[in-house]
């Protein structure tokens, strides 16, 4: 205490004794000496940012804010109109069940396609008849030889006239043609059955937007399924043309007889 | 660090001020000092408060120019496209429309259609006919037999093996087997056929409710019925060449057996007229 008491005695003689340097120092110290900055609260240049920032909230809140609100009340309305109006759940699942419950029905159909109609009764005709319903088309080869068998074959060059001959073989030919076809259509039609029943099962698995390949493919089924029906019946109109002709046929040589006949009575009269 | 630099100036400054010697040097040191502190202690450069107005400003041209442009066109084609699906691709009322149109024409033709095809169709006036014409047509599968033992009674057995000879046999025995065959198959085809229909039904009543997202399951088993019915259709087109080939060979055997017999009538006159 004495000590400080003496440094001040001392300091306080000094400062008398230099009176001027120390008012100089004391001044150059208060006029260049930093000082705290003042507070923010009160500064202008942040009265303006915070106007400055409202105002960004305020366009983000009013422009940018309601125009993605906008957007997503037209998204939301877009979501429910497809939702309730174009892809509704229930329908699709509705329409997934009739898809099920109509491969029953193609079950049932199939099934009586593959019930046996065999009705022969003697083993030359059985044996006919069993290639003809066999669906095999690997049994195509013994259709020839089963049919000769029954129908027997054309006769011999000297027992007929090439005429008749002709239109023998030519009927035969038709006619085994025919059967040949009607084994070729019915296995195509077992494998359209099988095909059609694997399309339906995909259906029922697929989504609203794979359907339609699907849809494609049944198309393409479709028209083969058309042509092979065409192809029968053009097979069936080429038997009814052969028939028709045999008919023709007939009557021309039953005309070229009767003359012949007659011209053979005249010549036998003429020799008595 | 600035106070600490303002702080080693002062004392230096102190310093000299102390120990100068005279009013002209204290002086001296003093605008010295006074100019060194006004450089040491002068503020950092502070950005102009105009710059800062022109940041926000620029932020807020940012947001009201090219967001909200942005923005409005999205809308606006969010909205467009909102008008195409709901106005022009998948119209409510046109939809509505279609449901109510396969409503009204299942009412307008379906029992009218089935009533057509439902009617009786048997003419036979006798009783084993009749007989024959009733299993014929009554859609089962179930009675073969009854059908097989129906067509001999009206059109009789195959003659014992005495009564007639192989060939005819035969001939006649592949006849009345493809005959049956085929009554068979379309006893079989007729209950295909009803099923068909049903599928049919089943199908139509569907799209009555139909969506348009759930209308091409319907569409895709509707093609494949098709094809079912296409095969139907080919099993008997089949039956009808195995029966319309059986008919024609018989016909083209009774022609190889009459060419067989002229020539051998023909045999006989010849040798009857040299021996006269």
């Amino acid at each position: 205490m004495k000590r400080l008491t003496a440094l001040l005695k001392a300091t306080a003689t000094w400062f008398s004794g230099h009176k001027l340097r120390a008012s100089i120092l004391a001044v150059v110290l208060l006029f260049t000496a930093p000082w705290p900055a003042r507070a923010q609260i009160i500064s202008p240049c942040c009265a303006m940012l915070v106007a400055g920032l409202s105002s960004i909230q305020s366009a983000l809140t009013k422009v940018v804010g309601g125009g993605l609100n906008q957007i997503l009340g037209v998204d939301k309305a877009m979501q429910q109109f497809q939702q309730a109006v174009v892809w509704p759940q229930n329908l699709i699942n509705q329409a997934r069940g009739l898809v099920g419950v109509l491969q029953g029905n193609f079950n049932q159909i199939q099934n009586l396609m593959k019930i046996p109609v065999n009705s022969a009764t003697l083993p030359v005709s059985q044996r006919l008849e069993q290639v003809l319903l066999s669906r095999n088309p690997n049994q195509i080869v013994q259709t020839s030889s089963a049919y000769t068998a029954l129908y027997g074959p054309v006769p011999a060059p000297t027992a007929a006239s090439p005429q008749v001959l002709n239109m023998v073989d030519m009927t035969d030919a038709a006619s085994l043609a025919a059967m040949k076809r009607a084994i070729e259509i019915d296995a195509l039609a077992d494998l359209e059955l099988q095909a059609a029943n694997q399309l339906n099962q995909s259906i029922q698995t697929a989504a609203p937007g794979s359907a339609p390949i699907i849809e494609a493919q049944a198309d393409a089924w479709l028209i083969r399924a058309n042509a092979y029906t065409q192809s029968a019946t053009a097979d069936l109109m080429r038997l009814r043309a052969i028939d028709l002709a045999n008919a023709s046929a007939d009557v021309k040589m039953g005309a070229t007889n009767t003359t012949s006949l007659r011209q053979a009575l005249a010549n036998l009269m003429q020799h008595q | 660090m600035h106070l600490l630099i303002y702080m080693l100036f002062f004392a230096t400054l102190s310093w000299l001020v102390l120990t100068v010697q005279n009013q002209r040097r204290l002086l001296a040191v003093t605008l010295a000092g006074v100019m060194v502190a006004t450089l040491v202690g002068a503020p950092q450069p502070a950005q102009a408060q105009l710059g800062l107005l022109q940041a926000i400003q620029a932020v807020l041209n940012v947001i009201n120019g090219v967001i909200q442009t942005a923005l409005t066109s999205i809308n606006s084609v969010r909205s467009a496209m909102n008008n195409l699906q709901q106005l022009v691709v998948w119209p409510q009322q046109l939809i509505n429309q279609a449901r109510a149109q396969v409503t009204q024409m299942i009412g307008q033709y379906r029992n009218l259609m089935s009533n057509i095809f439902r009617m009786k169709l048997n003419s036979a006036t006798l009783p084993n006919p009749q007989a024959l014409e009733a299993v014929m047509r009554d859609h089962q599968v179930g009675n073969f037999p009854a059908l097989t033992a129906m067509f001999t009674n009206n059109y009789g057995a195959i003659p014992v093996s005495t009564a007639a000879n192989p060939g005819d046999r035969v001939m006649s025995d592949m006849d009345d087997a493809l005959a049956l065959d085929n009554l068979k198959t379309l006893k079989a085809g007729d209950q295909a056929t009803d099923i068909e229909l049903q599928s049919a039904d089943a199908i139509e009543n569907s799209s009555g409710q139909a969506a348009p997202g759930s209308a091409p399951f319907l569409t895709a088993t509707a093609i494949t019925s098709a094809i079912h019915a296409q095969a139907l259709t080919q099993k008997l087109l089949a039956a009808e060449l195995r029966q319309e080939a059986a008919r024609i060979a018989h016909r083209n055997t009774l022609r190889k057996e009459n060419a067989t017999n002229t020539t051998a009538v023909r045999g006989v006159l010849v040798n009857l007229l040299q021996h006269q």
